[in-house]
């Protein structure tokens, strides 16, 4: 029998004006950093991290469920509204689960459109946060595929969307992380998938925004993955050349949800990440 | 007409050969004959021009056929060229050669006809062409 560090526990913040039960779930102690899963998924991409004791004997790792995503309930009403996620209602359930939770200055490690929003808040809000550790990130893409292929009444949106970010997952990856990466996929709520492509793939407004980023006073170290198909190697150095003093790491033997795929490869690169933030978080401004 | 090989090389002209194996080996794998247990369609493979029509009914391929053929009504068709191919068929394809999407991504596949009926049936429909993989690295 082994019983895991990652607690789970649920907080309630007030997103666009509506109370929203958060799930979110926490491994280790000192320097906090708030984790970000990527779109149609859940928190338990970083469960390997957070299980991980080299990592969490200085970090707090804080990961948690997007509304609509995992145990995370989709606000009142949900039923009549059609989930389309902006770049502000991201940023305001960010800013509002790190205020929740009275994270002081976390460092901020997030995934695809967690490392999208995590550039975002690097160009705007930066005093909340100590350092951004954007993972398959870039500026912007536009869809490669049709998002409304993922909700729609005669098929199941869950396993198309699995079987079409599958092609995002590196051949070396483990088998079964392969298929535990995709089951969160498949168990992703109708039309949760599409409603986050619908950020991912339409917002271009980080693009203008980049130079602004201060990584003298938070820095941002972007990592992809060579078998990322969505956010490629090139998206994410073109990405890293726009922001004054941003680093960049290819991962060779990676794709798209390094966390989560491969465990093992993506960890010293992680920790690589880690050693570039601020050991320990300075006084809010 | 015999079937024009003008562009198809030695390893070319085996690909005919991996595509009954890939028939062969479906039989034996019985939970892709479950998930596509409602596919039923033919399916255009054109590889450096040269065509191939695989016939899938309730999961199984009934037929591999090679063409040209102006007679044969396709659900969708994947054209790509033999290389690009061969480089599918590696146990750790390169980045964009992993992946029947990550062809069309980088230029060296494209799919044309109902692509959705592809989508619904995307998890099978790779996994079957998959089946010519190679297979005895991607255990280590």
């Amino acid at each position: 029998m082994s019983i895991e560090p990652i607690t789970g526990r649920y907080v309630t913040v007030t997103i666009e004006g509506a109370p929203h039960r958060i799930y979110f779930e926490e491994a280790g102690q000192g320097r906090p950093v708030i984790c970000l899963h990527t779109a149609g998924a859940d928190t338990r991409q970083w469960r390997h991290l957070m299980n991980d004791a080299e990592i969490t004997t200085s970090n707090r790792l804080v990961a948690f469920d997007m509304p609509w995503h995992g145990k995370s309930l989709p606000p009142e009403g949900f039923e009549t509204q059609e989930y389309l996620l902006t770049t502000e209602a991201y940023i305001e359930t960010v800013l509002a689960v790190i205020d929740g939770l009275g994270l002081n200055r976390p460092v901020l490690a997030g995934c695809s459109m967690g490392g999208r929003i995590a550039l975002q808040l690097a160009a705007l809000h930066p005093e909340k946060f100590s350092g951004f550790i954007a993972i398959e990130a870039s500026d912007f893409q536009p869809a490669w595929y049709d998002i409304d292929w993922f909700h729609r009444p005669d098929a199941h949106g869950g396993e198309m969307g699995a079987a079409l970010v599958s092609a995002n997952i590196s051949p070396y990856a483990p088998d079964a992380e392969r298929w535990n990466t995709l089951w969160m996929f498949m168990q992703s709520g109708p039309g949760v998938f599409r409603g986050d492509l619908s950020f991912y793939t339409k917002d271009d407004s980080l693009i203008p925004r980049l130079p602004t980023i201060d990584t003298k006073q938070t820095p941002v170290h972007i990592i992809v993955g060579a078998y990322d198909l969505t956010c490629t190697p090139e998206d994410a150095e073109r990405t890293a050349k726009a922001i004054p003093g941003a680093t960049l790491a290819v991962m060779d033997e990676l794709g798209h949800f390094p966390m989560s795929e491969h465990p093992e490869g993506f960890r010293p690169f992680f920790a690589e990440a880690l050693e570039k933030m601020p050991p320990v978080p300075a006084k809010a401004a | 007409m015999p079937p024009k090989r003008t562009h198809m090389n030695v390893w070319g002209a085996k690909v005919i050969d991996n595509f009954t194996q890939i028939q062969t080996r479906l039989e034996a794998m019985p939970h892709l004959l479950r998930l596509g247990r409602l596919f039923s369609e033919t399916v255009l493979i054109e590889i450096d021009g040269q065509e191939i029509y695989l016939t899938f009914e309730n999961g199984r391929i009934v037929s591999v056929v090679e063409g040209p053929s102006r007679k044969t009504p396709w659900r969708f068709a994947l054209r790509t060229d033999s290389e690009a191919l061969r480089k599918f068929w590696q146990a750790r394809p390169e980045p964009g050669f992993h992946d029947v999407f990550g062809l069309v991504k980088i230029g060296r596949g494209r799919i044309d006809g109902d692509i959705l009926s592809l989508v619904k049936n995307l998890r099978f429909f790779k996994e079957v062409l998959g089946l010519a993989r190679a297979r005895e690295e991607v255990a280590a």
